[in-house]
């Protein structure tokens, strides 16, 4: 009996790889359930998948303790903290995720795995994909279930981009071989990248807070002097923030007012 | 400025609006305007079902959440019951233009002292994309996928323009968009204004971007927008008599 808890960001792929997995559980003659959880917005939002795989018939499809949590954002802690049990492995991004938020878990959580993975997926492939590397350390968690049932669950749920087929592959692979190396008894972790909030100069400074920002690009759009362009630096929702060029910057305050989060701040100095 | 308002809970942020969301833009200009007017305190929101309830805990005043274009009239009830507060409807045009109509016209009829303000995205949003009222002739959704026909579903609701005809004296209609940063916060104090001078309804249709359901990126939406005000002139179609 396995129990997994997803969670992570509405549009990070939580609920596809719930969905891949249950599939390649299924076929492989599994018992499994899997039943997805999110708020009502369309984007955004903590999104959380329950998955059970067992040799048995299931009752219900939603437990109280998890024998494994992914989590992939900031925002999902809250959410997961009480499915932690004595045995839950606990694996988290620790490209998004703290250390000392993992800290104030420390009674809770006794078995940790974190991968930077969306380090690793922006560095090496694309962005995108990041979901799938969480899939290939749970295929080599789990165990029980072959790689190539998975990728070719896989490769269905995504059959209408074949463009990303080895991609994800590779992803797969990369994840697998990650979880391979690193034991997950022990607590490594690793720090998120700072990320650089205010650009300043003489005459004025440009704010911009990664945890409001959504990264829709109306900021590029407005700007006159087309100062602002997006940087490989992460928002919150995992997608770019802006960044300004201050040479081009004039100050005018055109981004501040359209953006819809209130995630930049404009300031001229006397 | 700060890049906040006051008005806003700072606690429940980031919000709960897709990236790139119009309606979200609206109400931090509402937000500003509640600040700019300092009725924090006075102010009571009352929002409707669909994509605007998603600002329930927006907001640090007094909230209320209602179902299919309701919000008006439960803070026409509001208003009646506490004169002194300044009731503030929220909607989107399906709760006001389609399942909560006859809320909106009866209230302007009446002449309720309140203020209702509009989100026009072309869709309903929350549900994924469906036509609505509003929705332009030849624009794809979910259930038009040729493009909305006059024959099956008819023209496009001018709400203010309808609203305009059976208003009386003392009312205040405007329509803007939600990109016009300037327009559109002056056009909100105004109906805000407006019942706080006791003169009659308020009425504001916001022209907003949905790049989620138009399936556009941020340029598009906004060059989707400049078609939208071709169809929907923006500017004051009533202004109170006695009132320049």
């Amino acid at each position: 009996m396995k129990r997994i808890l997803l969670a992570g960001e509405g549009g990070q792929g939580v609920q596809s790889i719930a969905e891949i997995l249950a599939r390649a559980a299924n076929e492989q003659g599994k018992e499994t359930t899997y039943i997805p959880n999110f708020g009502v917005e369309q984007r955004g939002g903590v999104s959380l998948a329950y998955l059970q795989i067992d040799e048995k018939p299931i009752g219900y499809p939603k437990f109280a303790e998890a024998d494994i949590i992914i989590a992939m954002c900031n925002r999902a802690i809250e959410a997961i903290k009480k499915f932690v049990q004595d045995e839950t492995l606990f694996i988290y991004d620790s490209s998004f995720i703290a250390d000392d938020k993992i800290k104030t878990l420390h009674g809770l959580v006794k078995k940790y795995l974190n991968i930077p993975a969306k380090q690793i997926a922006q560095k090496e492939l694309s962005i995108k994909v990041a979901n799938i590397l969480f899939l290939g350390v749970l295929a080599h968690e789990l165990g029980n279930l072959t790689s190539e049932q998975i990728k070719i669950a896989m490769n269905n749920q995504f059959k209408s981009h074949p463009e990303f087929k080895e991609m994800n592959e590779k992803a797969f692979d990369i994840g697998l071989n990650y979880a391979k190396e690193r034991p997950n008894q022990e607590f490594i972790g690793s720090q998120p990248t700072e990320i650089q909030k205010l650009f300043e100069d003489e005459t004025k400074a440009w704010e911009r807070f990664p945890e409001y920002c959504k990264g829709c690009g109306l900021c590029l759009i407005s700007c006159p002097q087309k100062a602002i362009t997006f940087s490989d630096e992460l928002n919150f929702l995992g997608t770019n923030l802006p960044k300004v060029d201050l040479n081009k910057c004039i100050a005018c305050g055109n981004c501040q007012k359209i953006c819809p989060d209130g995630a930049i701040k404009v300031t001229k100095k006397q | 400025m700060n890049n906040l308002p006051k008005s806003w809970k700072k606690e429940s942020l980031p919000h709960k609006f897709c990236p790139g969301c119009g309606q979200a833009l609206a109400l931090k200009i509402l937000g500003y305007a509640i600040d700019e007017l300092g009725i924090q305190d006075k102010a009571v929101y009352g929002t409707d079902i669909g994509c605007s309830l998603l600002s329930w805990n927006m907001f640090d005043v007094d909230t209320i959440q209602t179902h299919h274009g309701r919000a008006t009239p439960t803070m026409v009830g509001l208003k009646h019951a506490k004169k002194e507060a300044i009731a503030i409807a929220f909607m989107g045009d399906g709760g006001g233009y389609a399942i909560g109509a006859q809320h909106l016209i009866n209230t302007c009829l009446r002449d309720d002292k309140i203020t209702v303000i509009l989100i026009n995205n072309a869709n309903y949003a929350m549900t994924g994309g469906q036509t609505a009222p509003t929705t332009l002739i030849g624009q794809k959704s979910t259930t038009a996928p040729k493009g909305r026909k006059i024959e099956v579903f008819g023209r496009p609701i001018h709400g203010p323009e309808m609203l305009k005809t059976i208003a009386a004296d003392g009312a205040y209609i405007a329509r803007t968009v939600s990109n016009d940063f300037e327009t559109t916060l002056t056009y909100i104090k105004k109906a805000l204004q407006n019942q706080i001078d006791g003169r009659g309804f308020s009425f504001v249709e916001v022209l907003s971007m949905c790049p989620v359901n138009w399936k556009k990126n941020a340029q598009e939406s906004i060059e989707f927008l400049e078609e939208m005000k071709k169809v929907y002139p923006l500017g004051e179609i009533k202004t109170p008599e006695g009132e320049k």
